[in-house]
Order: C-alpha cells, then sequence, then structure tokens
C-alpha cells in the first residue's frame, strides 16, 4: 500500500467519529460558547455606549445586561420589559418619598420598609418575570431613594441617570441578543410539547403492559407538574417574541389546561385497577385492562409513541376510530365475563368503563389540539379565533406571602439601623445587596440554599473585582484595553450562569463583580473603599441568609402541613360552592400550590411525600365530585336526591378535618345514596344514564375512600390525629 | 422644533419622543406585518426590524433639526 491509501484509510477509519464529535460540539458546547459571546459582546456595548454618553455609572448598564440576558431572545424580551416597568415604579417613588420625607428620616424608611414588604409580597403573588418587576420597584428604592437623602437637590438627576442607564443596558441586551445568533422560543417550545406527549404516551403504553398492580406514574406525573409551569412561563414570555409562538399561545395554554386532566383521569383509571386486583377482582380489572390495551395500540404509531404533530394527527385519527367503536368494544368485553358477576362486579366494572370513556375522550382533545400544530398557518388563525384561552388564576399561601414581605421590610430594618447607628460608610451599599437578596430569592424552591450559593459567587466575585481593579485595570490605556481589563470575570460569570447547577453562583459573581468595578468616566478604583464595600456586600448577603433560615415556610413540617391544608380546601369548595367549580381550575391550583411549596422540585424527599399523596388524593376526589355535581345539575332541582347532597357534604366534612368519625360518615353516607339509588324508586324517577353515571361516581369515590394505601386511609388517619 | 421640551417643568430632548414615537410606530409596523406574514418574504427578519426602526427614528430627527 502506498501512502496515499494509508492515509485514505486513515481518513474512512476516522471520518464518521470527527463528524459525530462535530455535530456533539455544535448542539452541546457551541450553544454554550455563542452565548458567552453575546453577553460579552452586549456588555461591552453598554459599557461603550455610557462611556460615550458620560453617564455617572457604566456599571449599571453593565448590571442589567447580565441581569436580563438569557439564552433565548424573546426571555430577554419579557424581562427587559418588565424591568423597565420596575424600575420606572420604583424612581417615582422614590422621587415621592424624598419630596415628603427628605429631613425626616424615620418616616422616611418605615415608608421605604412598607414599600419594599408590599413589593415583595406582590413579587410572590404573580409568576415569572412579573415577580421580578415587583422585587425590582422595591429595590430601587434602595439605590435611587438612599443615596437622595444624602443630597435632596440631586434626586431628580440620580433618578433620571439610573433610568438611562438601565435602558442603555436593556437596548444592548436586546440588541445583541435578537440580531446575533438569536435563539427563538418556537423551537425549544415545541420541543417540550413533543416530548411531553411521547413520554405520556410512553407512560400509558407502558401502564398497559405492565400488570396494574404496581403503579408507576407517580414520579411521571409529578415530573409533568414542573413541565407544565416550565410551559407556562415561556408561553408568557412568547408575547414579546416573533416567531410562531406568539401566534400559538392561546393553543398552548389550552393545551396545558387539557393535558392536566388528562393526567388526572389516567391516574384515577389507573387507582381503580390498582384497587380491583387487590380486592381479588382479578376478571374484571382484565376485562378493563382488554380495553385499555386497545386504547394503548391506538396511540401507538409503528411500534412506538408519537414524536412530532404530523403522527399526532395520526394518533388522534385512530382513537377518533376507537371512540367509534367504544361502545361495541364495551358490550363485547361485557358479553364474556357476563356469567359471573354479581351486582358489585357489575358496578366495577361500569365505574372502570365511565372511567376509560372520560380518558379517552380527554386524550382525544388533547391529541387533536396538539396535531393541529401541524396544520397550516391560516387555518390556525380561524381555529384559534374561535377559542377562548382559560384564564390562569392565581394560588397562593396569604401567610407566606405575608411572611415574604415582613422579611424583605425587616432586612431593610436591620440594616438601616445599623447604618444609622454606627455611621457606616458603606451602609447603603450593604442595605441595597442586603435588600435585593432578602427580596429576590423569596420566590425560589428553597430560598436557603439560593442565598447560599450566591454567597459563594459573590466571595468569587469580589475576589475577581479585587484583581480587575488593582492589577489589570491600573494598567488599561484606551477603551480597547478597558474592555480587556473587564472580560474575563465576564466570561466567567456567564459561563457559570449557563450551567443549571452554578446559575446562581454565576448570577452573584456577576451581580457583585460588576458593582465594585473600578470605574465611573476615570479610573476610580480606592483600595480602602473596595475593601469597605466588598466587606459591606459579604455582611448584607451573609444577612440575608441568616433572615431566610429564621423566617423561611418552604421547608417547615408546619408548611406542608399547610400546604396540604389549602390542598383539601379545594376539594371541600368543589363540594360546597354553589356555582359549579370548574375542572381546569382544581387542576390547575392544586398543581400551582404544590409547585409553589416546592413539593414537585423535591419528590425523592420523604417529608414531601404527604405532600404529594394528598395532591394525588385531591385530583382524584376531585375531579370525582365536579363529575358528580355536572350529573346532579342535569337533573330538576327537586329531584335531586336528598341522600345524594348529604354524601356530599359528608366528603367536604371529611377534607375540613380529616378524623376517624369523619371518615366512617362519609363512606356510610355514600353507601345509604348508593342504596337509595338502587331503589325502584328512584328507578322510576331517574333516567337509566344518569342514575348509571351517579353510581359509577359514588362507587368510584367509596372505593378510594377504601382505599388502605391512600392518605385516607384508616390508618393515615390515625396516625394524623396522633400528630 | 425646539431641542427640548419641557414635560412637568423639567427640560426632556424632543429626541426621546421621536425615539418613543418611533418605537411605537415600529411596534405597529411589525404587528402588522406579522399579521399579513410579511416576514416569510425577508431573510433577517430582526435586522429588518432594526433597519426599520432606525429609518424611522432618523426620519424624525432630521425633522427636529
Amino acid at each position: 500500500m502506498t501512502a496515499i491509501q494509508h492515509f485514505r484509510a486513515l481518513y474512512r477509519l476516522t471520518l464518521p467519529s470527527l463528524h459525530s464529535a462535530w455535530r456533539e460540539w455544535l448542539s452541546e458546547d457551541a450553544p454554550v460558547i455563542g452565548y458567552m459571546l453575546k453577553v460579552l459582546l452586549a456588555c461591552l456595548l453598554a459599557m461603550w455606549l455610557s462611556l460615550r454618553f458620560e453617564l455617572d455609572q457604566p456599571r449599571t448598564a453593565m448590571l442589567t445586561v447580565a441581569i436580563v440576558m438569557q439564552s433565548r431572545s424573546g426571555m430577554v424580551f419579557a424581562k427587559s420589559y418588565y424591568r423597565l416597568i420596575g424600575t420606572l415604579v420604583g424612581v417615582v417613588v422614590s422621587f415621592i418619598l424624598v419630596a415628603l420625607f427628605a429631613q425626616e428620616r424615620v418616616p422616611f424608611l418605615l415608608y421605604m420598609a412598607l414599600w419594599i414588604g408590599l413589593c415583595t409580597a406582590g413579587s410572590m403573588i404573580y409568576r415569572n418575570h412579573q415577580s421580578y418587576a415587583f422585587v425590582l420597584a422595591g429595590y430601587t428604592l434602595c439605590i435611587v431613594g438612599l443615596p437622595a437623602t444624602l443630597a435632596p437637590g440631586q434626586t431628580f438627576n440620580i433618578g433620571i441617570t439610573r433610568i438611562s442607564e438601565i435602558l442603555i443596558g436593556l437596548f444592548s441586551a436586546t440588541l445583541v441578543s435578537d440580531l446575533i445568533l438569536p435563539q427563538r422560543m418556537w423551537n425549544m417550545m415545541l420541543d417540550s410539547v413533543r416530548r411531553r406527549f411521547s413520554d405520556f404516551s410512553d407512560l400509558l403504553r407502558t401502564a398497559a403492559v405492565n400488570s396494574a398492580m404496581i403503579p408507576a406514574s407517580e414520579p411521571a406525573l409529578l415530573r409533568f407538574i414542573g413541565d407544565i409551569f416550565r410551559l407556562e412561563t415561556f408561553r408568557a414570555s412568547a408575547v414579546m417574541e416573533n416567531d410562531a409562538s406568539r401566534q400559538n399561545r392561546l393553543r398552548l395554554s389550552q393545551m396545558n389546561n387539557e393535558f392536566m386532566q388528562v393526567s388526572t383521569s389516567f391516574h384515577a383509571f389507573e387507582q381503580l385497577l390498582k384497587r380491583q386486583s387487590k380486592h381479588g377482582r382479578l376478571d374484571i380489572s382484565e376485562a378493563l385492562l382488554g380495553i385499555y390495551r386497545q386504547l394503548t395500540d391506538s396511540i401507538t404509531v409503528d411500534g412506538r409513541s408519537a414524536r412530532n404533530e404530523q403522527e399526532a394527527l395520526l394518533v388522534s385519527k385512530q382513537l377518533s376510530a376507537y371512540r367509534n367503536s367504544f361502545v361495541q368494544t364495551v358490550a363485547n368485553a361485557r358479553r364474556k365475563i357476563a356469567g359471573t358477576r354479581s351486582d358489585q362486579d357489575s358496578i366495577e366494572f361500569d365505574t372502570g368503563i365511565e372511567l376509560l370513556e372520560r380518558l379517552t375522550d380527554e386524550l382525544y382533545i388533547y391529541a387533536k389540539t396538539y396535531s393541529s400544530f401541524a396544520a397550516s398557518k391560516s387555518q390556525q388563525m380561524i381555529a384559534s379565533l374561535h377559542k377562548q384561552a382559560p384564564r390562569q388564576e392565581m394560588h397562593f399561601d396569604t401567610l407566606a406571602v405575608a411572611l415574604a414581605g415582613f422579611r424583605g421590610a425587616l432586612a431593610l430594618a436591620i440594616l438601616s439601623v445599623v447604618w444609622i447607628f454606627t455611621d457606616w460608610r458603606s451602609g447603603i451599599e450593604a442595605i441595597t445587596l442586603g435588600v435585593i437578596t432578602s427580596t429576590l430569592f423569596a420566590t425560589s424552591p428553597s430560598p436557603g440554599h439560593t442565598v447560599k450559593q450566591f454567597f459563594i459567587g459573590a466571595v468569587l466575585g469580589t475576589i475577581l473585582a479585587y484583581f480587575c481593579n488593582f492589577h489589570w485595570l491600573t494598567h488599561a490605556q484606551g477603551f480597547l484595553m478597558l474592555a480587556i481589563a473587564v472580560s474575563p470575570g465576564i466570561m466567567l460569570a456567564a459561563w457559570l450562569t449557563t450551567r443549571p447547577a452554578t446559575a446562581i453562583i454565576g448570577s452573584g459573581m456577576f451581580m457583585v463583580y460588576l458593582m465594585h468595578i473600578g470605574f465611573n468616566s476615570t479610573y476610580s478604583a480606592n483600595p480602602v473603599t473596595f475593601m469597605n464595600d466588598a466587606i459591606a456586600d459579604l455582611l448584607a448577603v451573609f444577612l440575608s441568609g441568616v433572615l431566610f433560615s429564621l423566617i423561611d415556610l418552604s421547608n417547615s413540617r408546619w408548611s406542608k402541613l399547610r400546604t396540604a391544608q389549602s390542598l383539601r380546601q379545594l376539594v371541600v369548595a368543589a363540594c360546597r360552592e354553589t356555582l359549579p367549580f370548574r375542572r381546569a381550575r382544581l387542576e390547575s391550583a392544586a398543581r400551582e400550590l404544590v409547585q409553589r411549596a416546592g413539593s414537585a422540585q423535591r419528590i425523592a424527599e420523604e417529608q414531601d411525600q404527604p405532600i404529594v399523596d394528598w395532591l394525588l388524593s385531591t385530583l382524584e376526589i376531585g375531579h370525582a365530585v365536579i363529575a358528580l355535581r355536572e350529573h346532579l345539575q342535569e337533573l330538576n332541582d327537586s329531584t335531586i336526591p336528598a341522600p345524594m347532597l348529604r354524601c356530599l357534604d359528608a366528603i367536604a366534612n371529611l377534607y375540613d378535618d380529616p378524623t376517624a368519625a369523619h371518615r366512617n360518615d362519609a363512606i356510610n353516607s355514600i353507601d345509604s345514596a348508593m342504596q337509595h339509588l338502587s331503589s325502584d324508586a328512584m328507578r322510576l324517577v331517574l333516567m337509566q344514564s344518569t342514575r348509571h353515571k351517579l353510581m359509577t361516581m359514588l362507587h368510584f369515590i367509596h372505593s378510594a375512600l377504601l382505599d388502605d394505601e391512600s392518605v385516607l386511609s384508616a390508618n393515615a388517619i390515625k396516625q394524623m390525629e396522633f400528630h | 422644533m425646539p431641542r427640548e421640551i419641557a414635560l412637568f417643568d423639567a427640560l426632556v430632548p424632543t429626541l426621546l419622543f421621536a425615539f418613543i414615537a418611533a418605537g411605537s410606530g415600529s411596534l405597529l409596523l411589525d404587528w402588522a406585518f406579522t399579521r399579513y406574514d410579511i416576514y416569510r418574504h425577508i431573510w433577517y427578519p430582526a435586522l429588518f426590524r432594526l433597519s426599520l426602526f432606525s429609518c424611522l427614528f432618523a426620519a424624525c430627527g432630521l425633522w427636529i433639526y
């Protein structure tokens, strides 16, 4: 062989691996590097512009860039918009406070604390970027209002400068992220929608293969909760985006709601099968599984789950065919088990069929909405005009909100008392960062941990700022050298923020590094001031860490009991409210409560298990109660049998105050309602189909209450009473 | 045109209003373009939007000065 042939053979051997390595690099590392370069570019652009306009503090513009930069363009727009609004409100309030109380420090600080408390509470109520706007409106008061008290004449200038700097930062950030390698949100959203559909189909299909003895759906259902809210965040940011995501916003939120319903129905069906096989009704659960397997066959495309909209279109067609032949299939199955069954067996079977029918209908609607993404644009427009988006409501714990507000105000109070009484030089610096950290992280799932990470970031940022200020900046001549001197810190922090595990460390580093950076319009670093400020900052972050560990609702046993309580109240409301409780409201309210409590993120931890159990029980019983009330509504008021109403009342009592007595009462009242329904008198009054539906729902609730693995089992209730 | 306008007794550059006007104008156009799917014919919509805004803003600026 000649050398050339050797080379060719080598080339042929290494080419595929090189190719795959290149592709892996393109999909994994290249976006990270691209993002880092974008952050750097936007920061430098902001710095250059503010220097060019001779603004006082280029660092504010750079800090703004660091805060709003995210990998997706749409998110950057949304966050920029809310940062602007928050800043404007904060500046206006600062003006008002300075105008009213410039000479009186006590009322000034009192009202400031009140405002910050209110804003923090607002940030707990609202979600996503809106919540950030509230935090910002609060802490802008520290940045503008506090320096203004020292020089009231300068207030207006300070405020206007702050707004200009932030505008420059926002301008650079949005410009760079929109123009250079824009990352559109639509692709990501479509990806997550697709993944969710195929994951859910997988779940349905494995449930058909496994025997129903091992319900594997619990962790999956919890994972979906996180998914639902993540998609909701994307959807909220998509208003500002310019691609398909803006047009599909309605459809996405509709799909989220449909998905919640279908996953609850699936869980209910699975629970029913589990209970039936535990009580030895194997023939019935086998028959139900048989029908269910046909359902899973119809969501299968080429032996796997649907991966995109085109395949989902096929699935929805298959599901429609399955729905049409459903009655026939059920009749066949009923005939097969006809020989052995008693009355009890037949109601078990009918309950299963009822749930299965519900599951099928919901799955069909969900698949249909999903597959409509594949339709052409003009058709989409027409379709979306007809449907109203389901309204998203806020569900929160008032006490948690109040405590968060109190914590923010307390951080301000402690730091400003120390500032005034010790005549602390860096007091304002400390107050600002203290208030930022103690309000910004109030919404994170475990604030204590978040603040700890932020502290690490702050230490790293301080060290970097030291090197930058006193070693590199001193040699810098001209803009280019300045840019080179500040770049390493920016790049490092940007890199840290790209990885989920170190994202908070990165943002802490960014903030502290840029706050300390030693130039305004000229070089102005001073070792003594730097040291003072650095110590002040670290102390402030430490203080807010202490406050979070003292006043933290998210991790205590007590707060879990409260969350469980509010979950149960949903069922109570579903039973008692005079207006029919909407299904979508129950689904999103229950999930949001769990999401806010942070339990969905910590499923693995044992102490969060009770909340998860309560969530599933709430959804299961709540959905049955709502179905029951829907059927009751179809009747005239006079004919609604009184035992049914007593039943609803007993269930509400049980969920209001779970005791053994209430449990027995609920079970007994359901028993008597079922007896009443099957009496001859009722057979004459009620239509066959209505009676049938009422019976199956009652039976479902009955068997759920009797389940000895649920949170409402006799043992579990005994334990709760014991505590 | 005056270079500065008194807004609640604070002197504000007229260019700021031009900026706001150009911004809202381009948002309006952007909405229309998205609605009638005109961006399909444009190679780089983001760049197009920026250029459109620059043109509007520059036109307003020329009118003021």
